[in-house]
Formats: structure tokens, sequence, C-alpha cells
């Protein structure tokens, strides 16, 4: 069977017989919006650089002489490079210790009741204290900031682990349970498309808390990275340059979130879509 | 393929929140014999579909034993649930594919199996772009996909509205005819019970005991018409009344 994907918006349109360009699901009404914010954004921003006329608000163009001067100096690569590479793996870390509470919390009562407390303290705990605490702790090390970020991250990605595995239909598990599917094909048919949607949301908002912690720890206690270098622009009052490597880290952000999870996101969503056509 | 399911001597309990324990089964007896499908009847939480989950394995007897196939081949079973119970994320085609690759059948039976129930060319489909009674036939074909020695049917038609039913009724009848597996139905409706079943048994009273079994000498019917079918059904109905009164 032909099957034409749209998406909800797109589907609700068809049904109101309404079209529109800007609502339908081609190149121009997903990068148009966006853009376009995009440019009056730096269009205000120009516009207030113009007549505030201070050294503290920069224009466009000293903007982007910053922006050229760490992307052609390779600097902008190797320490976004760092400062992503100490992401990840403090990611995994959080990722393993969500793992064991999401799964732990799911199966035992007692579990869940016992780490309540620590996710909720986990949770109210500002990235800050974490990023002092470890630097106290660990001195300046790769290990300071790996943990600072799974802390800083773990029960934000405990929770959404626990309700994706908690939300995962038991009429399913049991038909799963009477077909007899390996512990492999539950894994991959079941379970995993059942809490990713939960995961995706979750490493989305990790990613966020991920990305302030480790600015701070850099900041604090590491001579490398996005912090260190967002540091070092404040220090010498240089707020262009500080805007320049704030630019740059949202070009990677954004990379991360069309390259990775809008395209996980269109591949959970596909069977909702083809629902709604 | 078909299996014996016997049901012996089991006891069930359930405590509900706040309530005594209480025994939905007690020393519980049920033959369903190789090729045969048995319907049963009777009234809501009787302990129907508890039968049909220590059937499957979902729930474990606290006495007595249930047992599925023979002492030296375990039997593969499929179930119909009253809610298709698919995933929705894979398609239809794939849905089946899960089950038959589970049971160490070629996962190509999907096909066959989706043009047998007239879904041929919804193999891409996701349920969801299903309607009710579509779902229902792709949770039909993947319960025959794994070429079943016992086909467990939990009021698989009763969400339906009663034009599609009757078609899915028939088609069941059809996939039987092919397959010949045993089978144990769960239903409240008694006309479907008296259509596709060889015995019919009627529970009451609780712990549930068999009350009432309905032998069917003659060959299954396949009309929903047949006036056999409407023998039944009155007997059916007549024993549930005499119940009912006593």
């Amino acid at each position: 069977m032909a099957v034409t994907e749209l998406s909800p918006a797109a589907a609700t349109e068809r049904k109101n017989g309404k079209r529109f360009w800007w609502s339908g699901d081609g190149l121009a009404a997903r990068t148009v919006p966006g853009v376009l914010f995009c440019v009056l954004l730096a269009v205000g921003w120009e516009v207030m650089a113009h007549y505030q006329k201070s050294p503290l608000i920069p224009d466009l163009k000293d903007i982007w002489f910053e922006f050229a001067g760490i992307v052609t100096s390779g600097a902008v690569f190797n320490d976004i490079g760092t400062t992503l590479g100490r992401i990840t793996l403090g990611f995994l870390l959080a990722f393993v210790i969500a793992i064991a509470i999401g799964l732990a919390s799911t199966r035992s009562a007692f579990a869940r009741r016992f780490f309540e407390p620590a996710i909720l303290l986990g949770l109210t705990v500002p990235g800050l204290v974490w990023a002092l605490l470890c630097v106290i702790w660990f001195g300046l090390s790769l290990q300071t900031s790996v943990i600072a970020i799974a802390l800083g991250i773990a029960p934000a990605l405990a929770v959404s682990l626990t309700h994706g595995l908690s939300a995962v239909d038991a009429q399913l598990i049991e038909a799963a349970h009477v077909f007899r599917l390996s512990r492999w094909a539950r894994l991959r048919y079941l379970w995993l498309p059942a809490i990713l949607p939960f995961l995706t949301s979750g490493a989305r908002l990790a990613f966020s808390l991920a990305w302030k912690v480790i600015v701070l720890v850099e900041v604090f206690g590491l001579s490398s990275g996005v912090g260190y270098r967002l540091n070092s622009a404040f220090i010498s009052q240089n707020v262009a340059a500080v805007l320049a490597w704030t630019l740059a880290f949202a070009v990677v952000v954004a990379a991360i979130e069309y390259g990775f999870f809008q395209i996980i996101d269109n591949r959970l969503n596909r069977w909702k879509r083809q629902a709604q056509v | 393929m078909s299996a014996r399911l016997s049901f012996r001597h089991v006891t069930k309990r359930f405590q509900r929140p706040g309530q005594l324990e209480q025994a939905i089964l007690d020393n519980f007896s049920l033959n369903v014999e190789s090729g045969e499908l048995v319907a049963v009847v009777g009234p809501s939480g009787i302990g129907k579909t508890t039968l049909l989950h220590l059937a499957a394995g979902l729930e474990h007897p606290d006495a007595g034993r249930v047992e599925v196939g023979e002492a030296d081949r375990s039997a593969r079973i499929g179930m119909v649930f009253q809610q298709p119970r698919l995933f929705e994320w894979l398609t239809a085609a794939r849905n089946i594919e899960i089950a038959a690759e589970a049971a160490g059948i070629d996962r190509s039976v999907s096909h066959k199996l989706l043009a047998a129930v007239g879904l041929e060319e919804y193999a891409d489909a996701y349920p969801a772009s299903l309607s009710g009674g579509q779902r229902q036939r792709v949770a039909l074909a993947r319960a025959f996909a794994i070429d079943p020695d016992i086909v467990l049917l939990d009021e698989p038609f009763s969400a339906l509205d009663e034009l599609t039913a009757r078609k899915l009724r028939m088609l069941l009848l059809e996939l039987w005819r092919q397959q010949k597996p045993s089978g144990l139905l769960v239903t409240h409706n008694t006309l479907e019970a008296s259509l596709l079943a060889d015995r019919i048994v009627v529970l009451a009273r609780r712990p549930a005991q068999v009350v009432e079994v309905i032998e069917v000498d003659e060959p299954r019917a396949h009309d929903a018409e047949h006036q056999v079918v409407f023998q039944r059904h009155r007997a059916v109905l007549a024993a549930m009344e005499t119940l009912a009164a006593a």
C-alpha cells in the first residue's frame, strides 16, 4: 500500500481543507520560520548596538570577525571538541546510573521509594553546586567534569527512564510473553520503542543541563573547553568573543538537534503520522 | 498440528486490595482434546479469562496442573485477545513476522496470512491507520502465523460491531479448517460459541464449576445461519436460564 506521511499540523489542515505553505511539510515550511527568527534577532541586535554605541554591545560585524577568527584558527574545533567529549563521557556515566535507577524503580516499590529523595535532591541542586564541589574534590582533571555532568543530569535522565519504563503497556508485555518473543526481540520491538520517546526528551533536557554544568566546571577549574574560552573572554572584557563562542556552540547544538534528535523523532513518529492521514 | 490442553484439579486464588483472598478456581478440571475447539461461557468475573491466562502461562495455578501439549514437545500457543494488542510502531506484516520468527517460522508466512485475512495490501500499514476490524484480522493472522498447536481466544470479537464480528468468525473458521489446531474460546456471546465450538462448557458459581456441557456431535457448521447453530444456541440459553432461575 502506498503510504503518505504528513505532520500532525499538515494532516489537520488537509482535513479542514486549508493549505498554507508555512504549515506544510516542505523544505521551505520547515526552514523559513526558524531562519526568520534568526534574521529578526540579528536585526534587533544590530539596531540595539547601533543606538547604544557601547563596547558592551558589539555590532554584528565585530561578532562575525571574532567568530571567523576562532574558526580559522581552529580553536573552535579543539575547544568545542574537548567540551563535547567531556559531555559525552558524563552523559554515558549518567545514562548507566539512570538505567540502573530506572530499572530498579520500575521493578521494586522499595527501590522507587529509596531513590525518590536522591532524585528529588538531584533535581533541585543547581549545576553550579556540582561544579564547585567536583572541582574542590577532584581538582583539575577529566573526572571532575565527567562526574559533575553525571551528577547534574542523572536525576533528570532517571526520571525520564522511570516514566518510560512504567508507561510500557502491560497488555503488550503479556502478548510478547504469549508469543514467546526472545529477550532480544522484547528489547528491540517492545521496550526500546516504548521508552525511546521518553529517552529522547530526557536526553534533550540532560544535554542542555550538561552544557550548563560543563561550562561552569571549565570556568572554575579547567584550562581548555568552551567554558575556559568564555572565561578568558570575560576577563579581557571582550563581549564579542563571548558572543562568538556562544554562537559557535549554538551552531553545534543546532547540528545535534537537527542531525540527531529530530531524525530519531521522525523515525519514532512515523507510525503516528501515517495514522493521521 | 494440534495438542491437548488439560486443567487438572486447578486452584487459583486472587486477593484484591482491601478484600479477603478468594478462590476463582478450586479443584477445577477441564480437557480440550487434540483438534477440539471448546467454548467457555458464563457470567462476568467467573474465571473464564483466568483459564486462558493459566493456559498461556500468564498466571500459574496455586494447586493442580495445567498441561499444554505433550510431555516430549512443548506446544505452540497462539492467542487472540479482546483488544488486538499489536505493536503500534511496527507494520501489520512486522507484527506477524516477529511472532513467526519467535516460533522458528520463516517470516514470509506473514504475506500468506495477511492474504488469508484479506489484508494483503495493508502489509506496510501501521495498526493505528487500520480500522478495529482490520486490526483484529492482523491479530488473527498473528495467532495462526506461528502454526499453533493451540489457539486461545479471549472474547476476540466482542469489541467489534456485529457485521464485522460475523465476517471475522467465518474467517476464524476458515483458518481453523486449514490448520486444525486445538482451541479454547472464552466468550459472552452464546451464539458465537454455538457457531464456533465443538463443545460448549457453561461455568457458574464461585469458585467456578462446570455446570453444563453441550456436546456437538455434528461437524462444525460453516454457516452462521445453519439450523444446527440455532439448536445449540437454544440449548446453551436454556442451560443458562435454568441456572439463573436456580
